[in-house]
């Protein structure tokens, strides 16, 4: 192996275990890992700036500026506060109204600006209802991660699997993951049920109470919640005939972006620029210039020649092979970072002669997704509940959260396995 | 040292209970040129990092349940006052 390889894998797995450390925020050392590619002379800057894929990176600047204006409308309370009253203030029916509510939100958004808009409802609903908030959370991660798996834009692993293979449009990933997420989500209501009845009773009284609440009140603007709507539907339209345009999802979402900040003026645009995650755009960014020294130096071309080895090139044992390994990988580290390394392998793998490659991008976006539920470090979301519940004097501790997590995110993989082998293997 | 508060009955009228880790506020704003103030008093809440420090439900007529933690009791009475809901607001002597 040449010096260079050599120096590339150094640099990446010392990143790499550094972000897991999370002793240093993984921004930051990614974005030195990446930067390090370059100064060592791994990558030229060139090759480097063209090894980022810009169109993850407007896909979710312009999602997330839509989001945030969206937000400031109380949409996102009104949907909550209409499901508990339509739950009649039953706070089992509330959960799962809540967790149906985050899944169907994290498919059409992110899911971490999902979960973002969940966590302070969640609280102000179990407050009132005198209910631990937790079990609340922790089947909204969930869900979170479940629905995300759902569309192009509901999850970054499948943000960035869209971004780099052209022919997986938006509604190639609905058609074919949509079906396998919407049986795993069924599949898990009655679970989430038997798994946290029993932690969240409350008295009729405080039902009641819930049942008068005014709900209209909590939308601050109506004429924004008009335009805001209006723009994401819109988007979403987009998103949906995007191939048919000829336009990447990302030039969908920042032209839905900007129309919404045209209609709302100048002074949303300071805001809304400051809800933007920079911190994940530059992970992003870090990342693909990382990922690109491996691919400069030929070592994920090498890590493919192994994986068709191993399996022989048969295409079910890649697909599961990929499937548990993404799923078993994304549960103890964070799923951006694999992704980011998978996504060449597998483009290698079509160029050493692999044919039929989607069954292996179908495998590689629901192993990535659903392996975010078996630990709390399993994907962002996941963390940022974690963090916003602690703060509050609610800690969601890595070990209870894996008792619930686990097992549901192995039941999902074993669902997902016999989805891929009945409609793409057999 | 407790905090003890007045209103006018004409604007406001107000009822405070203890329920655990939080003061529950059971509020009506009478006089139509306050309507709009407990969502002003809310967004101050809703503005900071903290979640949990009130909540505040809306019922018709005018009436608020406000479920404030007892770490940000002085600071949700403090805003009533800034919001001349409150006409006055002391520190008193608890008398045992």
């Amino acid at each position: 192996m040449e010096q260079q390889a050599v120096l590339a894998i150094g640099i990446f797995l010392i990143t790499y275990a550094m972000i897991i450390a999370e002793k240093i925020h993984r921004t930051i050392v990614a974005m030195i890992g990446g930067v390090l590619m370059i100064v060592l002379g791994i990558v030229d800057q060139e090759a480097a700036l063209h090894h980022i894929d810009f169109n993850t990176l407007g896909l979710l600047i312009g999602m997330m500026i839509i989001v945030s204006i969206t937000a400031e409308t109380g949409l996102f309370k009104y949907l909550a506060l209409k499901a508990a009253k339509l739950s009649k203030g039953d706070p089992v029916r509330i959960m799962l109204a809540l967790v149906l509510i985050t899944a169907v939100g994290s498919a059409f958004l992110d899911n971490v600006t999902t979960v973002l808009l969940m966590v302070p409802v969640t609280f102000s609903i179990t407050r009132q209802l005198q209910v631990n908030p937790v079990p609340y959370l922790i089947t909204q991660i969930l869900a979170s991660n479940i629905g995300g798996t759902a569309t192009l834009i509901g999850d970054p692993p499948n943000i960035m699997i869209g971004s780099a293979v052209k022919e997986l449009t938006f509604m190639a990933f609905i058609y074919n993951l949509a079906p396998i997420a919407a049986v795993i989500l069924v599949v898990t209501l009655p679970i989430f049920v038997l798994m946290f009845r029993k932690q969240i009773q409350t008295t009729p009284e405080l039902k009641q109470s819930i049942m008068q609440v005014n709900e209209r009140e909590v939308i601050t603007d109506q004429t924004l919640l008009v335009k805001s709507l209006s723009v994401l539907g819109l988007t979403i339209l987009g998103f949906f005939l995007h191939q048919m345009l000829h336009l990447e999802s990302a030039t969908v979402a920042l032209a839905g972006a900007f129309l919404l900040l045209l209609l709302t003026g100048e002074h949303t645009m300071e805001e809304a620029f400051t809800k933007v995650e920079w911190t994940t755009i530059f992970f992003f960014v870090g990342l693909f210039v990382l990922v690109s020294g491996l691919i400069d130096t030929g070592v994920i071309a090498e890590l493919a020649v192994k994986a068709i080895e191993l399996t022989g090139g048969n295409p079910v044992a890649t697909s599961m092979l990929i499937l548990w390994l993404s799923a078993i990988a994304s549960a103890f580290l964070d799923n951006i970072p694999f992704v980011a390394t998978m996504i060449p392998m597998i483009q290698e793998m079509g160029n050493m002669g692999v044919e039929n490659l989607e069954p292996l991008w179908w495998s590689l976006a629901l192993g990535a997704c659903l392996g975010g539920n078996g630990t709390l470090i399993g994907a962002s979301a996941n963390l940022i509940v974690a963090g916003m519940s602690g703060k509050e004097g609610y800690p969601i501790k890595f070990v209870q959260f894996m008792k619930y997590g686990f097992p549901i995110m192995l039941l999902s993989v074993v669902l997902a396995n016999l989805y891929l082998y009945f409609r793409y293997l057999l | 040292m407790k905090m003890v508060y007045e209103w006018k009955p004409e604007i406001v009228d107000i009822k405070e209970t203890e329920n655990g880790k939080d003061i529950e506020f059971s509020i009506r704003v009478i006089a139509e040129a306050y309507y709009e103030t407990m969502k002003a008093v809310q967004q101050v809440f809703e503005e900071n990092d903290v979640i949990t420090d009130v909540f505040l439900y809306t019922f018709p007529q005018h009436e608020y349940r406000v479920i404030v933690r007892k770490d940000y009791y002085e600071d949700f009475i403090l805003q009533l006052l800034k919001h001349r809901l409150l006409t006055k607001a002391e520190w008193k002597e608890e008398t045992h």
